[in-house]
């Protein structure tokens, strides 16, 4: 382990090529697929949290089973779709970082879809009663909800960042693993480790989690500022 | 004012069955009752909060300013929460200071105690201006010298903008010091509606007496 501590070190001093690439193919595909997944999910889970009409519990089940959906298959789905022979082949997306992206999107707007549904349906029943009996109308209401929503989308933005991040089953189907292209920090590990450079694999792994670790630690500062 | 005639259930089961009732302006009507008969969906069919069956209009062309039980604090300062319902910053001084709440000002308003959240959701809502005020238990989290306080700053607003108010309250006392009329519902129905010194001191109805008794008053 101390050997471990010391490669990564000695990684990240050296300034190594291949691992700012991976670095930076890391960041790219996880840091886009969870804002995109913020910008659709946000508005998607306030829907299914205050919205009433029909059909709303089966997309409810639907988000909540989708939400445990295993990367894999969702590596596997996104692999038809986009192979040569897929009704989305012509694209010639497959083993690109933009597919990694869309097949992290799949899996991780499920995540924020269904934070924002749990805190928007248990808040917005006393919000909706109290903002209605002060007399304010529904533009005041919803701008008074996304204010109310400003700490549960930091939450939701975090906990789908850490799946993306975390994420290799998907990424590994769509992106191929290509040095210089689509390696990404966990298909890097699952590739030194079948190497076996056991050291190396464990460096990038202490390098992944110091990243996650800056990320959650910047976002949880955020979140103490916005709710001293 | 005076509503129209209304039922509420919810599926089968019909909570609210309820005749015209009187809401005086510029008077104060207390509406007592034990638990479960129907005080609060009164208060929130007549704030608009819930619909009456068939979606009878029960008040017509009436502002309604409604307090629900659970005050709820945006999150936001005290101060801001309050000035959510009007930008008269020197009046919303004086309601806190009627209220002891100037030293929260600041203050999120999601860390004010029970008491601190429902003084700071009465004061919110007296710096609007409604024709009927709906207030639902809105001392209960309140001590003794802060449910006075409120009791006055609601009085005030009564007597000086002719507003008619509607009170929930489970305290007799608090009924008798605030209203001029008053209303009694007994599972769902009315029991008796008519004058505070009436209803609260020698009612004509059994359900009416009983409760009293109960209450010890």
């Amino acid at each position: 382990m101390g050997a471990a501590f010391q490669q990564a070190w000695e990684l990240i001093r050296s300034g190594d090529p291949e691992l700012l690439n991976i670095l930076s193919t890391t960041a790219r595909v996880s840091l886009t697929s969870s804002l995109l997944a913020l910008l659709l999910g946000v508005p998607l889970g306030i829907l299914y949290g205050v919205g009433r009409f029909r059909g709303r519990r089966v997309l409810i089940v639907l988000n909540r089973t989708l939400m445990g959906l295993p990367p894999v298959v969702c590596g596997l789905l996104f692999y038809l779709l986009f192979s040569g022979v897929g009704p989305f082949g012509k694209l010639k997306l497959l083993f690109t970082v933009p597919i990694m992206i869309l097949a992290q999107v799949a899996l991780i707007t499920p995540i924020v879809i269904g934070t924002m549904e749990t805190y928007v349906a248990q808040t917005a029943p006393a919000l909706r009663e109290t903002a209605l009996g002060l007399g304010f109308g529904r533009g005041k209401r919803f701008l008074l909800l996304l204010n109310e929503c400003v700490s549960p989308m930091i939450s939701a933005y975090l906990l789908a960042f850490a799946r993306a991040i975390a994420e290799v089953g998907a990424v590994a189907m769509v992106g191929g693993a290509i040095a210089w292209k689509t390696n990404v920090m966990t298909t890097a590990i699952m590739m030194y480790t079948n190497r076996g450079s056991f050291t190396l694999g464990i460096a990038l792994g202490l390098i992944l989690l110091g990243l996650s670790l800056l990320v959650n630690a910047a976002l949880s500062l955020l979140q103490r500022r916005l709710n001293p | 004012m005076k509503t129209a005639a209304f039922t509420k259930s919810y599926g089968n089961r019909t909570v609210l069955r309820l005749p015209a009732l009187d809401l005086p302006e510029g008077m104060i009507t207390a509406v007592i009752g034990a638990n479960g008969s129907g005080k609060s969906t009164l208060a929130r069919v007549l704030a608009g909060i819930e619909a009456a069956d068939g979606n009878t209009t029960v008040l017509k062309d009436c502002s309604v300013g409604y307090l629900p039980q659970k005050s709820y604090a945006f999150r936001m300062s005290t101060r801001r929460n309050i000035l959510l319902n009007g930008e008269d910053s020197a009046r919303a001084e004086e309601l806190m200071q009627a209220l002891g709440l100037e030293d929260l000002a600041r203050q999120r308003a999601g860390k004010l105690s029970g008491g601190e959240t429902a003084k700071m959701a009465l004061c919110r809502l007296l710096m609007g201006t409604y024709r009927l005020l709906i207030l639902d238990e809105p001392t209960a989290a309140m001590d003794m010298e802060s449910t006075l306080a409120a009791e006055e700053l609601i009085r005030k607003r009564c007597r000086e903008t002719g507003c008619g108010v509607l009170l929930i309250t489970h305290s007799i006392q608090q009924a008798r010091r605030l209203a001029s009329r008053a209303i009694f519902l007994h599972r769902g129905e009315l029991a008796e509606q008519g004058d505070a010194e009436r209803v609260l001191y020698l009612p004509q109805d059994p359900l009416t007496q009983r409760f009293l008794e109960v209450y010890g008053v």
